[in-house]
């Protein structure tokens, strides 16, 4: 329980560095994602529930600290969506993807999401014209996530005695 | 390249080719046919709309009103102004027009010639969150 809410202040912590991270990309609002590493590291070593936690809660503190409001209903259901993708890839299809596919399922789910939400709340199908350049960009991000979750997890695999935390 | 497995090579491919694909989709979906026509306005009145329409291409329309005389010419999803009895000729020196929201002005002539999407605002103009 404690762990899930450090889980939650790095993966805030994350989001906040990175929203300082100018990206050079001609696409409003993409991010590096680097929050969910964090995910994606609760979602292999704890379970579904624990990793939508804390997804939530991660997007609710970034809101009340950066005072944004306006992103928090596109990063709720973009964390929501991909959590769930993420799940899913990884209980069945684990022998076929790494922890890399499946960061790559969940950085592409999280940006479809945010862009169905926005045609959603524009009433405009054309918002979706958006999202062939940010496909290749989730590519990118994903697969940097991925490849930190996977020598994250391995030396928390390794550690767990060591920190002292039992995996309720 | 390092850990990825066949699987990630696959799906890394996949994503490429379906980006491709809805690039070039989403290009030709913005230059279609049927969903622009010129709409030439004399003194803020609409006088004509055309529609673009292959068999139209090389046609010359010419526009007689009683401020003055223009002579525009349609070509491949295009309109542009060959001849003006206006003193400056701006709109001759314009040149073509293509894209919705594009217009050429003969102000002595109080000539408007517009290209528009059929359902209004096909593009988005600015989007921020």
């Amino acid at each position: 329980m404690l762990f899930l809410a450090l889980l939650v202040s790095m993966g805030l912590a994350l989001s906040i560095i990175e929203s300082f991270i100018p990206v050079p990309f001609i696409i409003p609002g993409a991010k590096l994602g680097l929050s969910n590493i964090v995910i994606l590291i609760t979602l292999v070593l704890f379970g579904f529930k624990e990793a939508l936690i804390v997804g939530i809660l991660k997007s609710i503190a970034f809101v009340l600290s950066t005072g944004s409001v306006s992103s928090l209903i596109y990063s709720l259901l973009g964390s929501v969506f991909s959590c769930l993708i993420m799940y899913f890839v990884y209980k069945y299809f684990s022998n076929i993807f790494s922890l890399i596919g499946v960061s790559i399922f969940g950085a592409v789910a999280h940006n479809v999401s945010q862009v169905a939400v926005a045609s959603l709340i524009m009433n405009n199908f054309k918002v979706f014209s958006y999202l062939p350049p940010l496909l290749p960009v989730s590519l990118l991000t994903g697969y940097f996530v991925g490849l930190s979750s996977i020598y994250i997890n391995k030396n928390l695999e390794k550690n767990f005695k060591k920190i002292g935390i039992n995996r309720d | 390249m390092f850990l990825l497995t066949k699987g990630d090579k696959y799906l890394i491919i996949i994503i490429i080719i379906i980006s491709l694909i809805s690039i070039i989709y989403v290009e030709r979906d913005a230059t279609s046919y049927n969903s622009k026509y010129i709409s030439i306005q004399v003194n803020g009145k609409e006088y004509k709309k055309i529609t673009f329409n292959p068999k139209m291409v090389g046609k010359t329309i010419p526009i007689k009103t009683k401020y003055g005389y223009n002579l525009i010419e349609i070509g491949d999803e295009k309109v542009r102004v060959i001849e003006a009895d206006c003193p400056d000729k701006l709109d001759v020196k314009q040149g073509y027009i293509s894209k919705p929201g594009e217009t050429i002005v003969c102000l002595p002539n109080r000539l408007i010639i517009e290209i528009k999407g059929e359902n209004g605002e096909n593009e988005i103009d600015y989007l921020s969150y």
